[in-house]
């Protein structure tokens, strides 16, 4: 079957065929080479994938936590994905096609309430126990009901369910018979679905949360032994088990042989994850080969790693990202609408493309990327220096002088080189006629801190998504309120805005959620509060002979179905 | 001499308890609090507040030093914000990482700089003299990191004779007890793994060891020519002892005070160098961790590592001290 797209979030009936389940057999041409230098090498068909070996896999930072419900962080889950599983996944490759997992099917009520999911059966957790409803409703309602002290680290429960107990909007989560659960709640959520892909909402085995004290009695999260590595911690239903996690160091699965997707069985006999920080570091390791896989790479390092006939550049496909000029309308004079579309006009987008993503992004026409659900063009201004300086002098602006922060001490995935990045942004600026004050200030604590509190006129910033849909890029990362007010960050009142983005929020139909969204685009292309600069997507790297990888904008990527050509 | 060790032990006590309160001070003096570092660009008002509530950060700072104190009489050092995990958890494996680098590149810098001071001193003002000399000023002078990273890409990289990154072969797949890898390895009879740990510590050490190498090299040349040019040399030799026996009996017995001094200073240096090593060759120390901890704003791990080093050094110098009673009878502790 093919999975539905985009519009499946809230599409009532999904029948799973056998193959569903996010497994694919395998692609080897998913590693991909560049075409630069046209020495591409033809990878062997499927048929021919070798089982067996160990994959060493660098990831940018250490996992936080073993326990997928309290993360929040892109590390932890990376690994996680390829040892747990929810009720729905991400097809491979896609950053918003919803595939069945251990929900083989889901109906939505026709009021958008009630999420009655059919849970596959014959499915065993890594101890032995089996998957059925009771254990997903355990989950669920361990989830909604997590004490305060827990709340501090499971950011996605609280954000997805809209809050914890009583006040949350998830209203009842029940077993139905054994191979059925429904999920209830108090007003509809069309992002709910999507949100349900996250790593963090994956099932695990309630023997091991009991026995891991992961059953909202300990409320000290260092006393979480699920949460804290150990035999009892990461137990799930994927391809792989959780073995072992040396802090600092790092963390080792192994192939689950009993696997109930036999289409989806591992090649790999185990995979290492290891921190590796530097970017120097990343590369030296792909070069000797005690590193297999960089998850990701600096674009600056894509030239020296296509020169080397060893390794591979991967290049994801779709973005999940947007990087932006972002503005606080506190300020004199960006809170003049010909000033912002001016800057908007000024800023040579092509050419931070080139220089800085080693042209694995595009230009962004919306605040969210292209293939996020409901995203349609909004024609935002194109570079046209000549235009930026007539609307500078329609604006009627006379102080032209703006504040302008990048932060330092870090790169961000849409953003590999903030201080190139911001030097090229200033001079296109101030060939427009701009006043532009540089000013930076370290990314932790003090730049994100301070963009928070609305002391910045004008900085960089950017975000990845959560998931693809448009509530977390225009609302939870942009323009949603904050305490029923708008946020400190931008300073931007659109009350309009607000309505309808929490209108499309609830809507129960394709339709008028669709409507709603693409209103709510409207309504912030008109006022432009920041400007979208750029979409990328953050490019990895691997040894040649690492074959079937599929690559995610979104980083969900799952690693059963790569195996080493040696 | 017993005495004088728990004496000097005692002391130790009212030293960490001050330097507990400086700490304190100085760490609650940083800008910016751990919200910003657990919830990043997802922070808001009422989730920062909650945070700030559960971790006790809204408390007077004397009620949250005395909960700290309280804590680590009980032998709770607490836990990391970043990944709850209690302190010694994570100081346990990344402490011996440091210790081996530390030993590792303290042999080195004994094992080479002692033997090219003596023959520097033998060979005063000649050219073997001059190139000692130029070899530690390179020492000296080069930073950690530069060379670090020289001898990664050239051994690692280039000639790929030794690796470039991390204590073990990751694919080996070893599962450390002590997670000090030699001795681990050793106990397991892995000594194919053995030889890994080995071949994994050569380029840090010598990355760490170079300065500590230079320093010693220049203490030992001057104190055994100061030595050489003492009556006490000039009437061995002239008593007709073989050079050797002059060498070792009269000069060099007498030439290890200040070189002992030195190294037992060296390993404060070690350790201020492993942050920026364990940087380099991606080694799972303790000096990377505080150094993260510090950015992280992660004050319950900086407080406490800063403090389990303090004592160590304590330690250390004590242990330098008592040294010394032996390397040379006349001085006496009481």
């Amino acid at each position: 079957m093919r999975p539905l797209r985009k519009g499946a979030v809230l599409i009532g009936v999904l029948v799973a065929s056998a193959a569903c389940g996010g497994a694919s057999s395998p692609s080897p041409s998913a590693v991909t080479s560049p075409p630069a230098d046209g020495a591409t090498p033809t990878p062997p068909p499927a048929n021919q994938a070798k089982a067996g070996g160990t994959l060493v896999v660098a990831l940018p930072g250490d996992i936080t936590r073993t326990d997928p419900a309290l993360i929040d962080d892109s590390n932890s889950s990376y690994v996680m994905q390829q040892v747990m599983e929810g009720l729905v996944a991400l097809a491979p490759g896609s950053t918003s096609e919803v595939v069945p997992a251990l929900a083989e099917s889901w109906t939505l009520s026709p009021d958008g309430k009630t999420y009655t999911f059919k849970i596959r059966q014959g499915v065993k957790f890594h101890d032995g126990t089996p998957l059925d409803a009771d254990a997903v409703v355990y989950n669920y309602l361990r989830w909604k009901s997590f004490p305060t002290e827990l709340q501090d680290y499971s950011y996605y429960a609280g954000a997805v369910f809209g809050g914890y107990g009583e006040s949350s909007n998830v209203a009842s989560v029940v077993a139905v018979d054994p191979a059925t659960v429904a999920i209830t709640l108090k007003s509809p959520s069309s992002s709910f679905l999507l949100a349900q892909t996250l790593t963090v909402f994956a099932i695990s085995s309630p023997t091991a949360l009991k026995a891991g004290k992961a059953d909202n009695t300990e409320l000290d999260i260092s006393k979480v032994e699920y949460a804290q590595g150990g035999p009892t911690a990461m137990v799930g239903t994927g391809p792989f088990k959780f073995k072992s996690w040396v802090v600092g160091d790092n963390v080792t699965i192994e192939k689950n042989p009993d696997y109930w997707n036999k289409d989806a069985t591992a090649y790999l006999d185990a995979i290492v994850f290891k921190p590796v920080a530097e970017e120097a570091q990343r590369l030296n390791g792909l070069a000797t080969g005690e590193i297999d896989f960089a998850q990701t790479i600096a674009p600056v390092d894509i030239a020296t790693i296509r020169a080397n006939s060893e390794l591979a550049v991967i290049d994801r496909g779709e973005s999940c990202n947007t990087m932006q000029i972002s503005i606080n309308q506190n300020y004199v004079p960006v809170n003049n609408l010909k000033i912002r579309e001016a800057i908007a006009s000024a800023v040579n987008r092509d050419y931070l493309i080139e220089t800085f993503y080693a042209g694995l992004a595009v230009p962004a026409d919306n605040w969210m990327p292209v293939n996020t659900l409901y995203a349609k063009p909004l024609n935002l201004p194109t570079y046209d220096p000549e235009r930026a300086k007539q609307l500078i002098a329609e604006s009627g602006e006379t102080d032209l002088t703006i504040d302008f922060y990048y932060p330092s001490d870090v790169t961000r995935p849409y953003m590999p080189d903030p201080k190139g990045i911001f030097e090229a942004i200033t001079s296109d600026l101030e060939a427009v006629g701009l006043t532009i004050v540089p000013k930076t200030e370290t990314w932790r604590p003090d730049y994100l801190d301070d963009e928070y509190a609305g002391k910045f006129e004008m900085w960089l910033l950017g975000w990845t998504c959560d998931w693809s849909g448009p509530d977390n890029f225009l609302k939870t990362a942009f323009f949603g309120y904050v305490d029923g007010a708008p946020s400190t960050e931008f300073a931007y009142r659109n009350d309009e805005l607000e309505k309808t983005m929490n209108d499309a929020l609830a809507a129960t139909d394709e339709a008028t959620a669709k409507a709603l969204w693409e209103k709510a685009q409207d309504l912030i292309r008109a006022d432009m509060p920041t400007v979208p600069l750029i979409n990328s997507t953050p490019p990895a790297a691997a040894r040649a002979d690492v074959m079937g990888f599929v690559g995610s904008g979104g980083l969900n990527e799952y690693f059963h179905s790569v195996w080493l050509d040696r | 001499m017993l005495k004088y060790i728990v004496r000097r032990l005692l002391a130790t006590i009212p030293v960490l308890l001050g330097l507990s309160i400086v700490l304190f001070a100085f760490v609650h003096l940083l800008p910016g609090d751990p919200c910003t570092a657990i919830l990043g660009q997802r922070q808001t008002p009422a989730a920062c507040a909650r945070l700030r509530e559960n971790l006790g950060l809204n408390d007077p700072l004397y009620v949250q030093y005395l909960d700290y104190i309280g804590g680590l009489l009980r032998g709770d050092f607490g836990a990391s914000v970043i990944n709850s995990k209690p302190f010694f958890d994570e100081f346990s494996v990344r402490f011996p990482g440091t210790v081996e680098l530390t030993v590792a590149a303290l042999i080195f810098a004994v094992g080479v700089g002692i033997p090219l001071g003596r023959l520097a001193a033998r060979h005063a003002q000649g050219w073997i003299d001059g190139l000692v000399t130029a070899i530690s000023l390179f020492g000296i002078s080069i930073p950690v990191f530069v060379l670090g990273l020289v001898l990664v890409l050239i051994f690692g990289v280039t000639l790929g004779w030794l690796p470039t990154q991390g204590r073990i072969e990751a694919r080996a797949g070893f599962e450390p007890t002590t997670n000090f890898l030699l001795l681990d390895t050793a106990l397991a009879g892995r000594w194919d793994l053995f030889v890994d740990v080995l071949r994994h510590l050569i380029l840090p050490a010598i990355a760490l060891g170079s300065i500590p190498l230079a320093i010693i090299a220049r203490i030992t040349r001057a104190s055994v020519i100061e030595v050489s040019n003492e009556d006490y040399v000039r009437t061995a030799r002239a008593k007709g002892l073989t050079e050797r026996r002059v060498d070792d009996r009269h000069i060099m017995r007498n030439a290890w005070l200040p070189v002992t001094t030195v190294v037992g200073l060296q390993v404060g240096g070690l350790l201020g160098g492993a942050v920026l090593t364990e940087t380099v060759f991606g080694w799972n120390g303790v000096g990377r961790w505080v150094v993260d901890a510090i950015g992280n704003r992660d004050l319950t791990i900086v407080q406490s590592t800063i403090l389990v080093f303090a004592l160590i050094f304590l330690i250390v110098n004590l242990i330098v001290d008592v040294g010394y009673a032996f390397l040379n009878p006349r001085i006496r502790y009481s």
